[in-house]
């Protein structure tokens, strides 16, 4: 009775075990998809991070604001959609490598972004192959589903829910390669976006001068900051190394921005259910014609060397 | 033998707990996508979509979860969150600028908001810092939109 008993209790376990280890297994497949291909056609170099803690860096990433908002900005002022500013679709050939491929989805992503928002239907359609084909050239294409973009982006109507899977997409993309110790990845992704956003406005306010596209430049100040804090964690790989060189010397043209900020205390009033809160502090940007320029400038450099 | 039946026994036993204590932690994990959808509905018109926030509370284990964003000046922010609860009540979010000031809060009279405005007077990072406070239930999830117009 003993030995039957011991003998059920031994089948029992195999099978709760054996169950276990296929649950965590199929968790594992669901999580890192295609990580051997991805692993084998990285060409960026898996460099090691100094002290900073994968969580640390995560935090850091999800912080920098989305591109969008200055699209919006540019065309809530009544600007009109410039196509000529955005990098060609052609270029696309000349991407090949991991390094120029990030920072030109992030450029593309950007780019998408701008015409959607214009309700540039067909351009946005472009744009959609372009980010799908550097997304592909990654390893990257398992986390978009591009029918389902494509017929987000055909209709402008359809934005948050667009932003809703491409920020998603995103976020997974982050934490797929946090966890394979490639956040540099992601980080010029992002760094591709925010410069394309920089070079957007740039190229409006030298077109049609405005103070608060002017003071929108000043304030990225605070982004490029960020993003050097970032990039200087893979500064041993030599392109990124190139790039925080470049970086570093827009950031001596961004020393000069001036920032002040007085704090004055928020009131609050409900509206409609809302709880609407004014801040009353005052913020001071102050950008001279010179560096708008140099600023201006030396964003167009960089981007040059990255799209040409 | 009846040593090593006992041996074997106890070790089924606590294998057995472990997997059951895994399952059952496993099974409270937190889905906050089911409420990221009610979070996008309260999203006023006008404001768009930029990101969204799983609050996991782990069980309770972790009070507090805290996410930071670059605010720009002049922008209108709206952050709306939801949970199991219809009220929201005990799921406070207090919104900190780059000095750690508090700036604004969901939570005015015992009243929980499930959709709070902000005009952003600062560009900086700002640190919105989601608590439980007065509730069992460590889930929950968040949305950020963003309105450039005045």
């Amino acid at each position: 009775m003993t030995g039957k008993l011991s003998c059920m209790k031994k089948k029992y376990l195999i099978i709760l075990v054996a169950g276990a280890c296929i649950s965590f297994i199929s968790s594992c497949e669901t999580k890192m998809p295609d990580e051997k291909a991805l692993a084998a056609a990285d060409t960026v170099t898996k460099v090691p991070t100094a002290s900073v803690s994968k969580e640390v860096l995560g935090d850091i990433i999800q912080s920098i604001p989305s591109p969008l908002e200055v699209s919006f900005l540019i065309k809530d002022m009544g600007v009109k959609y410039d196509k000529e500013s955005l990098n060609s679709t052609e270029n696309i050939s000349s991407y090949n490598t991991n390094y120029r491929k990030a920072l030109n989805l992030g450029i593309y992503s950007t780019d998408l972004g701008y015409a959607n928002v214009y309700g540039q239907t067909q351009d946005a359609l472009y744009y959609v192959n372009s980010v799908s084909e550097m997304a592909d050239g990654l390893n990257l294409g398992q986390f978009f589903d591009i029918p389902t973009i494509k017929r987000l982006a055909s209709n402008s109507s359809n934005l948050d829910s667009l932003l809703l899977i491409t920020t998603t997409n995103f976020e997974k993309i982050n934490e797929y390669l946090r966890d394979q110790d490639r956040a540099n990845l992601s980080i010029l992704i992002l760094t591709g976006g925010w410069l394309e956003a920089l070079h957007l406005t740039c190229e409006v306010v030298k077109k049609y001068p405005n103070d608060a596209l002017r003071e929108r430049i000043g304030e990225q100040k605070v982004i490029l900051g960020q993003l050097l804090t970032l990039l200087k964690y893979y500064e041993s790989d030599p392109n990124i190394q190139a790039l925080v060189a470049d970086m570093t010397q827009m950031q001596k043209h961004y020393d000069k921005v001036q920032v002040s900020n007085e704090y004055k205390e928020s009131t609050v009033k409900e509206v409609n259910g809302v709880l609407q809160v004014v801040d009353n502090s005052v913020s001071k940007i102050v950008v001279t014609d010179e560096d708008l320029n140099n600023i201006s400038a030396s964003s167009a450099a960089i981007r040059s060397k990255i799209i040409n | 033998m009846k040593t090593a039946i006992k041996s074997l026994v106890r070790l089924c036993s606590g294998v057995c707990f472990i997997i059951l204590l895994s399952y059952s932690a496993a099974s409270a994990q937190c889905d906050a996508d089911k409420y990221t959808n009610k979070c996008m509905e309260k999203l006023t018109t006008g404001y768009t979509f930029m990101k969204s926030y799983k609050i996991d509370g782990n069980g309770g284990s972790k009070p507090k979860v805290e996410y930071s964003y670059v605010f720009s000046k002049g922008t209108n922010y709206m952050v709306t969150l939801a949970n199991k609860d219809p009220e929201l009540k005990g799921m406070s979010l207090s919104l900190y600028d780059s000095s750690r000031r508090l700036v604004a809060s969901n939570k005015v009279d015992n009243k929980y908001f499930s959709a709070i405005g902000y005009t952003c007077a600062a560009t900086g990072i700002y640190y919105l810092t989601f608590t439980f406070d007065e509730t069992q239930d460590y889930c929950a999830a968040a949305v950020l939109g963003f309105s450039s117009k005045k």
